[in-house]
């Protein structure tokens, strides 16, 4: 079951001669955290623990954008929902993001106008088919989403769409990476970092963080093959003590990455300090609209009565992200959070690592 | 169920819809016919076996390629009165339609569905019409129900799945939910993939002719072979082992839920069945099931085992092993 080109990234063979050599080069217990949401699930469907050696652990990091996502942002989104005459646009996995009192997809339930589109050029379409509405696009996600948001207000402004505007949430990955290293407590040995916000930063977007804190990287793919080869990389790195900056992906990502997208990105967003769901401010981390934008930003155009939430109690979504606690250590998990009643954002999207946990654990 | 209003995972042929019929559905009813679960019900009138089944249809688009909600809405609730090992005989239509609904998408949908019945060969001997104000319905919605007769001796359920059976499926999966998805609003990609919607009752009628050991009979439409595996694992209170590198999924189908992030093993199917066999008459069946005209890519995709009841477990291409749960939620894209 695949498509013609990743044949060759799923084969067996291969799978089982590369698990073979990270375990003629284990030596030691190692921590590896994968970044990326994409990862945690891949390496999930693909069934890569069960033939890894037993040394070696792999926890998931807070590369799943949603579950990043500030309880306030999502209150936010919420919150749009009930103004007069705004149609709210989101990707789907924000849909059943639990915010204090309501999520998105209640808020639907209850009549209001909130719809899943599949490209933020969707919801640009929605706006310019109903210019005697408002339609706000629910702006969540790394590298990989941000150009393209970023390519939208190009194109309402020059559509001349003034009915659209976004509320970003965006963040950028390799802050976080910086932030986790300086979070005491954090142990890893070496990171998995991701295929397709690489593909934007290219390798050059990570040497930075890569420099100052000398961890073991590899930026890989999402089948087997490319995971195994990226965990091969970074266990040899390991064992030699030399800790570099690989890339297993090179079929996707240069060194400069995508200068267009970093070009459109740089035009229309700026860095801000963002909160991140659990771990707090990160510096520097976050992506907003530079003032020549600002006219599409939801929170200029429209006032906003926000709830006043913190995150819920007991959840531990945020020790999950960094790759100190593993799901089954969450006091909800499984108890009161299940996909079917989510508490956290990690057990609603498709991505985030609770609920791949529950979905694939036995 | 905790939520204080309807959502629309409560339709999604998962969790969230199995605790609902549970929950609120089965205590409303409360009898042995309707708790068995199965696609339809098997009633004894007089010595005569006869399966009952329904099923409303609100797909949208309600045009899309290969088909429509016509030939839908028969061939569905004509293979779940085959899945009883019944022979599908006779169709209730019912139309729910929405005031401004253009006339010749309904003769065109009318249509189909006669030809549809003529090849499943059931007749439609009784029906209602009923018409909404625009906006109160979303163009056409169909309820077909329809009985049809057990042959003496036939057995099957979703309850009898034993450990060593094998588990076959009748062809390509996830060909319905991947045609009905990319044509729908908003996801504007070219593809030629088109739903495989088809009567199984020929189907199944050669699978009770060849004599095999049958144990179960199952269409895995909405919640997809993922879902379907999982309540007859439950129902029958065993394990299964389903191979990977087995499944039958499409090129273009794969291509389509790589690039939008679905699984196929939980994308609907509409002219597809699960036979579970006991496995010294598996080939055998598996041969009647590729001789059929919608039979041809018949696999055997796993078996059934002892351990682990309720759970359905993958053996990966890399040779690791996964569990396959059932749907939670509706499946959504990916968004990074």
């Amino acid at each position: 079951m695949s498509i013609k080109h990743v044949e060759e990234y799923r084969d067996g063979g291969l799978a089982r001669e590369l698990a073979a050599a990270i375990k003629s080069v284990t030596t030691r217990e190692i921590r590896l955290m994968e970044v990326c949401g994409t990862h945690t699930m891949a390496i999930f469907r693909h069934g890569i623990r069960t033939v890894l050696p037993k040394e070696i652990t792999l926890l998931s990091g807070p590369g799943c954008p949603v579950c990043v996502t500030s309880q306030r942002d999502i209150d936010c989104f919420i919150a749009l929902t009930s103004l007069e005459n705004v149609i709210v646009a989101t990707f789907g996995d924000l849909m059943r993001v639990p915010g204090t009192v309501s999520s998105l997809q209640k808020e639907k339930a209850k009549g209001c106008d909130v719809r899943i589109v599949y490209s933020v050029f969707d919801a640009v379409e929605i706006a310019a088919e109903n210019p005697d509405k408002e339609v706000v696009f629910c702006a969540v996600g790394f590298e990989t989403t941000t150009p393209t948001v970023a390519a939208s207000i190009l194109m309402a402004q020059q559509r001349k769409v003034p009915n659209f505007s976004i509320h970003s949430a965006h963040k950028t990955t390799p802050a976080a990476l910086g932030a986790l290293m300086e979070t005491p407590g954090v142990a890893i040995d070496g990171f998995i970092l991701p295929g397709h916000v690489s593909v934007i930063t290219g390798t050059d977007g990570y040497r930075e963080v890569f420099e100052r804190y000398q961890v073991p990287s590899a930026i890989t793919g999402f089948e087997p093959v490319d995971i195994l080869t990226a965990i091969l990389m970074l266990v040899q790195q390991t064992a030699a003590g030399k800790p570099a900056l690989e890339n297993a992906y090179p079929r996707a990502v240069s060194q400069a990455g995508n200068t267009k997208a970093i070009q459109i990105m740089a035009q229309v967003f700026e860095t801000c300090d963002a909160t991140w769901r659990g771990i707090g401010v990160i510096p520097e981390s976050g992506m907003t609209l530079k003032p020549e934008f600002r006219s599409f930003d939801a929170l200029e155009r429209f006032d906003l009565e926000v709830p006043q939430g913190g995150e819920p109690k007991g959840c531990a979504c945020g020790e999950i992200l960094m790759g100190l606690k593993t799901p089954e250590h969450c006091p909800l998990y499984k108890r009161s959070c299940t996909p079917a009643h989510p508490v956290g954002p990690c057990m609603v999207s498709s991505e985030g690592s609770c609920a791949a946990y529950y979905r694939y654990s036995s | 169920m905790k939520q204080e209003t309807v959502v629309l995972d409560h339709g999604s042929g998962g969790k969230i819809s199995h605790s609902m019929v549970s929950e609120m559905i089965l205590p409303a009813f409360d009898n042995p016919l309707l708790a068995t679960l199965d696609d339809g019900a098997e009633l004894n009138i007089d010595g005569r076996r006869l399966a009952f089944s329904t099923d409303s249809y609100v797909v949208d688009p309600i045009f899309f390629p290969g088909g429509n909600i016509g030939d839908l809405a028969v061939n569905g609730t004509v293979n779940d009165i085959a899945m009883c090992g019944a022979k599908p005989l006779y169709l209730s239509v019912g139309l729910i339609i929405e005031e401004g609904f253009p006339t010749e998408d309904l003769k065109t949908i009318l249509a189909t569905m006669g030809e549809a019945a003529k090849k499943a060969g059931v007749m439609v001997v009784t029906g209602d019409t009923k018409v909404v104000p625009k906006g109160k319905a979303d163009k056409i919605f169909i309820n077909t129900s329809g009985v049809g007769v057990i042959p003496p001796g036939v057995n099957v359920s979703g309850q009898m799945a034993k450990p060593g059976d094998k588990i076959i499926v009748s062809g390509t999966i996830a060909d319905h939910g991947v045609t009905v998805l990319s044509s729908r609003e908003g996801l504007k990609f070219g593809s030629d993939i088109q739903t495989d919607s088809a009567p199984l009752g020929a189907m199944v009628e050669k699978i009770i002719g060849s004599g095999g050991d049958v144990h179960v009979l199952r269409d895995p439409t909405r919640g997809g072979v993922g879902t379907t595996l999982n309540e007859i694992a439950s129902q029958s209170g065993v394990g299964m082992r389903i191979l990977e590198d087995a499944l039958p999924v499409k090129g273009a189908v794969a291509g389509m839920c790589e690039l939008l992030g679905f699984d196929p093993l939980y994308l609907a199917n509409e002219g597809k069945l699960l036979a579970i066999v006991a496995p010294e008459d598996a080939d055998k069946v598996l041969e009647v099931i590729q001789q059929d005209e919608f039979g041809a890519d018949a696999v055997i995709i796993g078996e059934v085992v002892a351990e682990d009841p309720g759970k359905v477990f993958l053996e990966t291409t890399i040779g690791g092993s996964r569990i396959i749960d059932m749907l939670t939620g509706e499946q959504l894209p990916r968004i990074c």
